[in-house]
């Protein structure tokens, strides 16, 4: 319990610190952060950066290196985009922790893998704690 | 585990080029699009033949020294790659170059939606990269390997895809989509496909 109070302490300050207004109560699915990169940087990657991979954070390196000739739109996007990527990989990581003891209550004869115990779980969202629902929308599992 | 309709061997062929310029968030039809992903890359078919890395790389090598006649006229790679479940994937590249266009930023995100999806977090994918037949076969050997290792660079990297679970291999233009148009630009494709378990 005490491991779960702090994965869910964690996620509210991320959360706070992602939405002023409380708003954004989903992560982006990694193609739209793609489709953000492209949309506000995309214009300034082919001016600056043409020879910078996507990979192994080059393009922030190259954007980082050009940040007085960058857009703020980029800047900001490309901020966003990277925190919202993390974020959902972080929950995707920490979703057998935090929903363990629901699964064990509502998912008994489930065979893990291919998925299984994540639709379990979704299917009996009505029963499953707070910080597991929470844990699995950040996912992009719902 | 809930589709049984679409089985190993399944080749979607998908046309992800996602428009940029004009498109709001996308919902309907990109969720469509991953959803398809998905699918195309789950249910391994019970004769799927195992496929590694090492072993296609070594096809594809053979296929180039064996087969020195027009491309319409060479057999396809031994390795039977269509009993896999797979996707076909376009990816759009600076010319003569492994950089990833940021037009197919998206794309290359939808790929990342699906392999983090619950259904196929167990299973590991070989990235195939593949060019048309201009330019020597030597060269496209090598542009398709980077190419290929740039998309798994993003993969797991910038969208966080565990690397135990990815290999690039490069086919050059060896595995052509087309055989009776060589130079189509269809040839010019990532695939990707599931090649079992992570844990055996």
């Amino acid at each position: 319990m005490k491991k779960l109070g702090f994965l869910l302490g964690a996620g509210l300050i991320a959360l706070a610190a992602s939405a002023t207004t409380g708003a954004q109560a989903q992560t982006m699915s990694y193609q739209q952060a793609g489709a953000m990169l492209a949309k506000s940087c995309g214009p300034d990657i082919m001016k600056y950066c043409a020879n910078a991979n996507l990979g192994g954070g080059k393009i922030l390196g190259c954007l980082d290196a050009n940040a007085s000739k960058v857009s703020a739109k980029c800047k900001a996007d490309f901020a966003t985009a990277k925190a919202s990527i993390a974020k959902r990989t972080m929950a995707q990581q920490a979703i057998f922790k935090v929903c363990n003891a629901d699964a064990a209550r509502l998912c008994q004869g489930v065979v893990p893998g291919d998925g299984n115990l994540i639709t379990c779980l979704v299917d009996a969202s009505k029963a499953v704690s707070k910080a597991c629902n929470q844990t699995i929308t950040d996912a992009g599992w719902r | 585990m809930t589709s049984l309709m679409l089985r190993g061997g399944l080749v979607a062929a998908l046309a992800l080029t996602l428009s940029a310029p004009l498109a709001a968030p996308a919902s309907a039809q990109t969720d469509l699009s991953n959803a398809q992903i998905v699918q195309g890359l789950q249910n391994l078919a019970a004769d799927a033949p195992v496929v590694t890395a090492a072993s296609l790389r070594q096809a594809a090598l053979d296929h180039a020294t064996m087969y020195s006649g027009p491309a319409s006229q060479r057999p396809p790679l031994a390795i039977q790659l269509d009993k896999l479940a797979q996707i076909n994937v376009q990816i759009q590249f600076k010319l003569n170059s492994a950089i990833i266009l940021p037009e197919s930023y998206a794309t290359i995100g939808s790929i990342a939606d699906a392999l983090h999806n619950p259904v196929l977090q167990g299973y590991k994918f070989i990235i195939t990269g593949n060019t048309d037949t201009t330019g020597t076969r030597e060269i496209n050997l090598k542009l398709s390997q980077e190419r290929a290792d740039a998309v798994l660079e993003a993969l797991t990297t910038t969208f966080n895809i565990n690397p135990a679970r990815l290999e690039a291999v490069g086919l050059g233009e060896e595995a052509l989509q087309d055989t009776k148009n060589p130079e189509s630009p269809v040839n010019r494709r990532v695939q990707i496909f599931n090649v079992g378990p992570l844990k055996r």
